[in-house]
């Protein structure tokens, strides 16, 4: 177990040189000089030459490659280009906002998916399957924005349930007062597509031999479903939540953006908006490390759900 | 290798096609009727399959309908006037009749006065002139069109025709979707069919560049992208052809994976082996026999990547990091409807979203009906 | 035999009682498959009726309309009396009280009918707590005891297991005592034993036949081998197309067969005593031209082949696989050890060994579709090891080979024309496409198939068909050797028969040699001159055919040949208890 742990752990580096080195093309060579812009209106060159010192973009390739990976290495990204706020200060105080409504997002959205999936597998195949089946398509098919719109206006502005916008610093009052729209409106838009995906691996597990073989035993088809078939079934429902993670910390940008909470993802939206390179690499590189982090973890799990892995 | 469920379930892999001529068939309807017709290969039986299924045509025909929609305002024979300012400021619908339009009246474009003037001619001096100019004026043409009160689908902030909007954002976010679409599953089939073919060190070089792309967070992805492309001098200008690049090359991934199991798997197969028992070479393997067998996936893959890209492109450019500032697309509309909708002015909203999620939920439709022609084990 | 009794385990009586029974399957739209047509069969207590049939006939379909554990698009009519009650029409409820109590099932493949997330012992324990009541040590106690019974070691551990940790054979077991363990009257065993290899098939037959004499239970047996019926069934009842042409005990199936299907079944496999010129086919039978189940007695045997000279010589071939152990290594596993034979013009050596014993991977790797870790294969005067890539081409078309699946070794997308043409252009053989299809229409003839198959597609044809396909894809580059890789394991047992025939007539046609491989002793007796046994890798043992079957050297060989089913003749004694 330990050496699996090692070697997994020792796999990860190569693919962290990978995305260093992405990252570093993209905002390097690909992005241009954003001295200029940075630089606004005033095209001085003396002016566009001492902000490039500062940024230390006159500096070869390769030196600005090792500043890139030291910076990695020590967490510490310098000050946005356009706050000159720290980098690092900067995803310390959005984080929590974020996972104030992703998290209860999560929870909400699977318990709620895998029991609509079991209802729905319950009478598969039957007229009523394929009605939600269907309501489903249409659900997926329209834009999130046009929920966003559609709801903030109509449970914020017209009935005034909730509030329209904004974010507190007291947690709980987050929670009561400020997530349940956002909150609610989210978990009503995925469910949509994970109700899709949960049923699906359901009937997969349906279809299996030894589902006949607990019938053939004389268990009832509840017993059937709720013990042998989820219990199946949580290993790709399981994968699923696994992939999901990652993103929690990336925050759903368009609810922060529309409903004014002060998120990682307002924040990268803001600084693409405003060319911050500093912010958008610190995230992509650090939300890369994290997503390898939970799989490994997801992998080392998975032994605990599915009895037929081995760590070799 | 037969299942255990074989034997229970006619039309499984190993449908009962008899042997000898003196033993009674034990045929499925489907295979008695592909072989009274001319000998079926996959695509012809799928398309009969596709005509049976009534969603699926439904839903075609109405695919099929967008795109003629898009093909004529690509051409330019409709919706190319779309920037002309034609009506007055948040028309209203011609079917909801005439509604009062507090927004146009504000803002009245065509300058006539309204409410009634003091007559000052006895004491102005240039009284005696207003006639002379007036007449000049009706003869000159001035070039201001006389703007109207209602539009078929309404007018946004500026006075354009929604329906118009909505025709040519369909073109753009369509066009988008499909290239952005082609390009990613172009360079995700190549790349995994070499690595799932060849595997080695190759298959361990394209796994390093596909973990590198699914490490960091799609959503990120699209934005670093996006953010960069922006700040380049040369991309920064290209265009739709920015977006449909940040959408290709970051959205390769999925169909990467899909066709390297499926060479993986083929590759295994006893009809590979025996392509190179008779001697046929690694590029007629790989492009002659395996992938016409993976076609069907691939396609399926294309269909669910084309929806995926209109929905991304429509947030891009509700964002500002999609289309150029002087084209209009789905996304665009609704960036304008968020405020519109408080004020009451709710057609851009349902112009856009409804067009789109037609379109969308026909072709997801479509898609299902698709997959199920092509491949009906698979329910 | 039709009197429903209340007290079945009667001498007189039926335990069940199938009458008129039919299964339709809703088939897309408004289609329906017809599976079982009217079958009428009883079991009486305490005997073994084997249903047989080849695929397609209704068999397990029949089996387990029983407990209705058909899919939901079945529909069933007619009756199936069992304790007095009609099982066809009684309320779901009472059916699931029967399930695993009164009736019990074993299927087909043990790996995926028992759940992969829970152990054995909790699989087991589900049964006896449902339907006994058994709760705690009460319970765990039975469960070992059961698993004793069925005759896995250690019972106290195994308990514990996952059935992905066990064998086949020992998974298999764990199925057997989920059945017996609330001693049911009636055990429905679907093809227990056609997914293991024969010396496990033997044990767990024999460990079925124990139970059945220890719990006075029933056994509906299904099977498509009749060897294994004729050793262990008290009746028989035979099937095709689902409909019954048989029905009789065992004793008149197999000394008296009335119906022409049934000879032919009894016909067609090859026996073990000698070896006939031909193999009798099943549309012999159907036809009249050939009847009675003892016609082979009649076929004079083949002559011996004379000693051609030698076309392949295979010399010390090894080949391993690399595994990743620990951290950073890897373990090499050997497949095949310092395998060496040689190979005569218009003669057969059969390759005969179980799962693993490497037998496939020596075919593959003299063909170099495996790269091979050592040895030399020596092929018109050069080693084919060590030959380029672009000289393996040219002598490809020498060296040709039939794989087992038919349905997987013709390209889905490809006509049967292009199968045919392929391999000709490769090896640019003939001069233009016209000259081509030519000679792919006779050789199609030759195989028995018509030309207007040139312009279909491989799913229209049948396994038997699709293999003679194959074949005729290999003819097309005149090859001197062939190498058969199970060709006929996967087909019925009528169709193995012409395809066998086939290609016995090809070798005398056109001098081939083959490398006849497959787990089947009998068919690789019957086409072989000489036979080869692997066991783990090693060749055990080589000699010519009648000299295996007749006086085995080594102690493996002995115990693969001890455990094939003899068959009735051969079991007769024993039936007598």
């Amino acid at each position: 177990m330990f050496a699996y742990l090692l070697r997994r752990t020792w796999q990860i580096v190569p693919t962290l040189i990978g995305v260093i080195l992405l990252v570093f093309f993209l905002f390097n060579a690909v992005g241009g000089d954003p001295a200029e812009q940075l630089a606004g209106l005033i095209s001085n060159p003396e002016q566009i030459a001492s902000i490039r010192k500062e940024l230390g973009l006159d500096l070869p390739a390769w030196q600005q490659l090792w500043i890139f990976v030291t910076q990695v290495a020590t967490f510490d990204f310098g000050n946005s280009w356009a706050t000159n706020e720290s980098v690092a200060h900067i995803f310390q105080t959005r984080l929590p906002a974020t996972l104030t409504i992703m998290v209860p997002w999560l929870v909400l959205e699977t318990a709620l998916g895998v029991v609509l999936a079991l209802a729905v597998a319950a009478v598969r195949g039957s007229l009523t399957d394929r009605a939600i089946m269907i309501v489903c398509t249409v659900a997926v098919s329209i834009s999130f924005l046009v929920y966003i719109i559609v709801f903030q206006w109509l449970f914020a502005f017209r009935l005034g349930w909730f509030p329209v916008q904004g974010w507190s610093s007291s947690t709980w009052t987050n929670l009561t007062l400020y997530a349940p729209l956002p909150v609610m409106l989210a978990v009503f838009v995925s469910l949509a597509p994970q109700l899709r995906l949960y049923r699906s691996f359901l009937l997969d597990e349906i279809g299996h031999d030894y589902v006949r073989t607990a019938r053939a035993k004389g268990l009832s088809e509840r017993v059937v479903m709720l013990k042998h078939v989820l219990r199946n079934a949580m290993i790709p429902i399981l994968t699923n939540i696994a992939i999901q993670v990652p993103t929690l910390f990336v925050g759903s940008f368009l609810l922060e953006v529309f409903f004014s909470i002060p998120g990682l993802g307002r924040e990268i939206i803001v600084a693409v908006n405003r060319s911050d390179f500093p912010v958008i690499k610190a995230a992509t590189v650090y939300l890369a490390m994290l997503t390898m982090v939970i799989n490994l973890l997801a992998d080392v799990l998975y032994k605990a759900v599915d009895p037929r892995v081995t760590f070799k | 290798m037969s299942g255990a469920s074989t034997p229970l379930a006619p039309g499984g892999e190993y449908a009962a096609v008899p042997d000898g001529p003196d033993l009674p068939a034990a045929d499925l309807a489907d295979q008695a009727a592909d072989r009274d017709a001319a000998s079926t290969g996959v695509w012809h039986a799928a398309g009969k399959r596709m005509l049976r299924d009534r969603v699926g045509m439904v839903t075609m025909v109405v695919v099929v309908l967008y795109l003629l929609v898009v093909a004529g305002s690509w051409f330019g024979w409709i919706a190319s006037d779309w920037q002309a300012e034609t009506g007055v400021s948040y028309a209203s619908p011609t079917f909801l009749g005439k509604v009062e339009n507090l927004e146009a009246l504000g803002g009245a474009a065509d300058g006539a006065a309204k409410g009634p003037t003091l007559d000052i001619s006895d004491v102005d001096p240039l009284a005696p002139r207003y006639r002379e100019w007036a007449d000049r004026t009706a003869k000159t043409d001035s070039g201001i069109v006389h703007r109207a009160e209602t539009l078929p689908f309404g007018a946004d902030k500026w006075g354009r025709d929604v329906l118009k909007k909505a025709i040519k954002g369909a073109q753009v976010s369509i066009f988008v979707g499909l290239a952005a679409a082609l390009v990613a599953v172009v360079i995700g089939t190549l790349l995994g069919a070499v690595a799932g073919y060849f595997r080695g060190w190759i298959d361990d070089v394209f796994e390093w560049f596909y973990s590198i792309f699914t490490s960091i967070p799609y959503i990120l992805l699209i934005l670093s992208f996006a953010a960069v492309f922006r700040a380049n001098p040369v991309l920064a200008h290209a265009g739709v052809l920015t977006i449909i690049a940040v959408l290709g090359l970051t959205g390769w991934t999925s169909a990467y994976r899909l066709v390297r199991a499926e060479y993986i798997k083929h590759r295994a197969r006893e009809y590979v082996r025996a392509a190179d028992a008779i001697g046929a070479s690694n590029f007629s393997r790989m492009f002659v026999h395996i992938l016409p067998n993976a076609s069907h996936v691939i396609l399926v893959r294309l269909s669910l990547d084309v929806v995926a890209f209109i929905k991304a492109e429509v947030i891009l450019s509700f964002l500002g990091l999609g289309v150029p500032i002087d084209m209009v697309s789905w996304g665009t509309m609704l960036s304008e409807a968020q405020s519109e909708l408080v004020i009451g002015k709710w057609w851009q909203l349902v112009a856009a979203g409804a067009g789109m999620a037609v379109l969308v939920t026909a072709f997801s439709l479509f898609t299902d009906s698709l997959r199920d022609a092509l491949d009906p084990k698979l329910k | 035999m039709t009197n429903p009794s209340r007290n079945p385990r009667a001498a007189d009586g039926t335990l069940l009682s199938i009458q008129d029974l039919h299964v339709d399957f809703a088939v897309g739209r408004n289609k329906v498959f017809h599976a079982v047509k009217g079958v009428s069969f009883d079991v009486p207590p305490n005997r073994t009726i084997a249903v047989v049939g080849e695929s397609g006939s209704g068999k397990s379909v029949t089996a387990m309309a029983i407990l209705r554990l058909l899919p939901d698009n079945a529909k069933v009519s007619g009756t199936i009396r069992f304790d007095g009650r009609d099982l066809a029409h009684e309320p779901m409820s009472s059916i699931k009280r029967m399930r695993g109590n009164d009736i019990s099932v074993i299927f087909q493949e043990p790996m995926t009918s028992l759940n992969p997330v829970f152990t054995v012992g909790d699989q087991i324990a589900e049964t006896l707590s449902l339907h006994a009541g058994l709760r705690g040590q009460a319970l765990r106690q039975r469960v070992v005891e059961l698993v004793d019974e069925v005759g896995i070691p250690d019972a106290a551990r195994a308990i514990g297991r996952y059935p992905h940790e066990l064998s086949g054979g020992q998974q298999q077991r764990v199925m057997i005592a989920i059945a017996i363990a609330c001693n049911p009257r009636l055990l429905i065993a679907d093809e227990p034993t056609t997914a293991l290899d024969v010396t496990i098939q033997k044990q767990i037959l024999d460990l079925v036949a124990r139970l059945k004499r220890e719990h006075a239970m029933s056994v509906l047996f299904i099977t498509h081998d009749l060897r294994v019926v004729g050793e262990f069934a008290d009746e028989v009842v035979v099937m095709q197309s689902g409909e019954v042409r048989e029905r009789g005990t065992v004793g008149e199936i197999f000394g008296a067969a009335r119906h022409p299907y049934t000879q032919a079944l009894l016909a067609c496999r090859p026996p073990l005593e000698h070896r006939p010129a031909r193999l009798p086919i099943v549309a012999d039978f159907l036809s009249g031209r050939v009847a009675g189940a003892h016609v082979l007695d009649a076929v004079p045997d083949r002559l011996p082949r004379p000693d051609g000279p030698v076309v392949l010589e295979v010399k010390r071939l090894s080949k391993s696989f690399k595994v990743k152990r620990g951290l950073f290594g890897s373990v090499e596993v050997p497949a095949v050890k310092e395998v060496s034979f040689t190979l005569r013009r218009g003669r057969t050596l059969g390759l005969v060994g179980e799962s693993g014993s490497g037998k496939t991977t020596v075919g593959l790797s003299v063909m170099r579709l495996h790269d091979a870790s050592a040895g030399e294969v020596w092929f018109e005067g050069r080693d084919l090891m060590t030959l380029s890539r672009n000289e393996l081409t040219s002598m490809r078309r020498r060296l040709q080979i039939v794989f087992q699946n038919p349905y997987a070794s013709l390209n889905p997308r490809f006509t049967v024309g292009q199968i045919l043409l392929e391999p000709m252009r490769i090896h640019r053989i003939e001069a233009d496409d016209a000259a081509r299809l030519r000679v792919a229409t006779t050789l199609l003839k030759r195989v028995g198939l018509p030309e207007s198959a040139l312009n279909k597609y491989p799913h229209e044809f049948s396994g038997g068909q699709r293999q003679r396909i194959a074949i005729a894809r290999c003819l097309t580059m005149k090859p001197e050797v062939l190498i058969c890789d199970e060709s006929v394991s996967a087909l019925d047992v009528s169709v193995q028969a012409q395809v066998l025939n086939l290609l016995l007539d090809l070798q005398d046609e056109f001098g081939l040699a083959y490398l006849f491989i497959s787990h089947d002793l009998a068919v690789v007796r019957y086409i072989s001159d000489d036979v080869m046994v692997m066991n783990r890798g090693e060749v055990v043992e080589i000699a010519d055919s009648d000299t295996i079957y007749r006086s085995p050297q080594n102690p493996y060989t002995q115990r693969l040949l001890a455990s094939i089913p003899r068959g009735y003749e051969a079991a007769k004694p024993s039936l007598a208890a």
